[in-house]
């Protein structure tokens, strides 16, 4: 928890110095101050930590409703990087549905850090801290639990533990 | 540590096998740069870095115990800098001095 109030600190402290040395910056933050009406929802304050909390927020949701979550580069059918690839092409050796977000490009995550949309590298950052501690995409997560990358995922279809990990998971239509 | 001045001359792969050997006491350590394989890949087409992929292999008896996902966090835990300095992805195989013995019974 501390890494993520320290991250969102160091991340704002940059936020704004980019502001105030660009322009457009400039010019908006000057109307933002003038103008009494502005909405809470427009507010600077604690857009960070907000933006942290929602993306913890999907992360959670997402694992509880998808019995097989993936958070890779690319989509399943398309992956764009090799490791997400090899864990996608394992888990399609089981009938079980598989849902994956597109780290790269998912629209939901990009929202949920909106106010860095322009620190792009920072979503990758935040949602490896949040959803599992784990450095690297594709990350995989089974009944809600972690379950590691795509070495992980193959030694497990290799020792047969995968298999017992996903035989209740009801088979896709 | 007389070499500490210079540690950032050194190679990645030459830092990582210096970690991973004094923390893990790895009695099987293997590293390849494999960053060639994944030169064009959508992530490295900005990046002047040059080695950013690496195949790890690694025995050490301090895996004794341990589960895959805690063998691999202990590996990245190690790395840290070096993931946030431009190592893009590890593959890691783990295992402890047992578990490549042949089974003598």
């Amino acid at each position: 928890m501390a890494t993520i109030l320290f991250k969102g600190i160091a991340a704002r402290s940059l936020t704004s110095r980019l502001t105030s040395s660009c322009y457009y910056g400039m010019r908006y933050s000057t109307k933002v101050s003038n103008d009494p009406d502005t909405h809470d929802d427009f507010k600077p304050a604690n857009k960070l930590e907000n933006s942290a909390t929602s993306l913890s927020d999907i992360v959670e949701q997402d694992v509880k409703d998808n019995p097989v979550m993936l958070y890779m580069k690319g989509v399943p059918d398309f992956p764009q990087c090799g490791f997400s690839s090899l864990a996608v092409k394992v888990l399609k050796q089981y009938d079980v549905p598989l849902s994956a977000r597109n780290i790269l490009e998912d629209p939901e995550l990009k929202n949920a850090c909106k106010s860095l949309q322009f620190l792009l590298f920072l979503t990758e950052n935040l949602l490896q801290l949040i959803s599992s501690h784990w450095p690297t995409f594709p990350q995989v997560f089974i009944k809600g639990e972690f379950i590691g990358g795509s070495d992980i995922v193959l030694n497990m279809h290799q020792t047969g533990e995968l298999k017992e990990k996903l035989k209740d998971i009801v088979p896709k239509q | 540590m007389s070499f500490r001045g210079t540690t950032t001359l050194l190679s990645r792969a030459t830092r990582i096998k210096s970690k991973l050997q004094s923390s893990l006491e790895a009695t099987v350590l293997e590293l390849d740069d494999v960053s060639y394989q994944h030169a064009g890949h959508a992530a490295m087409k900005e990046s002047s870095e040059k080695e950013t992929h690496f195949n790890l292999k690694i025995v050490s008896d301090k895996f004794e115990g341990q589960s895959l996902v805690k063998r691999h966090r202990m590996v990245y835990d190690l790395l840290s800098d070096e993931l946030q300095s431009g190592l893009h992805a590890l593959s890691i195989v783990a295992k402890t001095p047992k578990e490549i013995t042949p089974h003598a019974k």
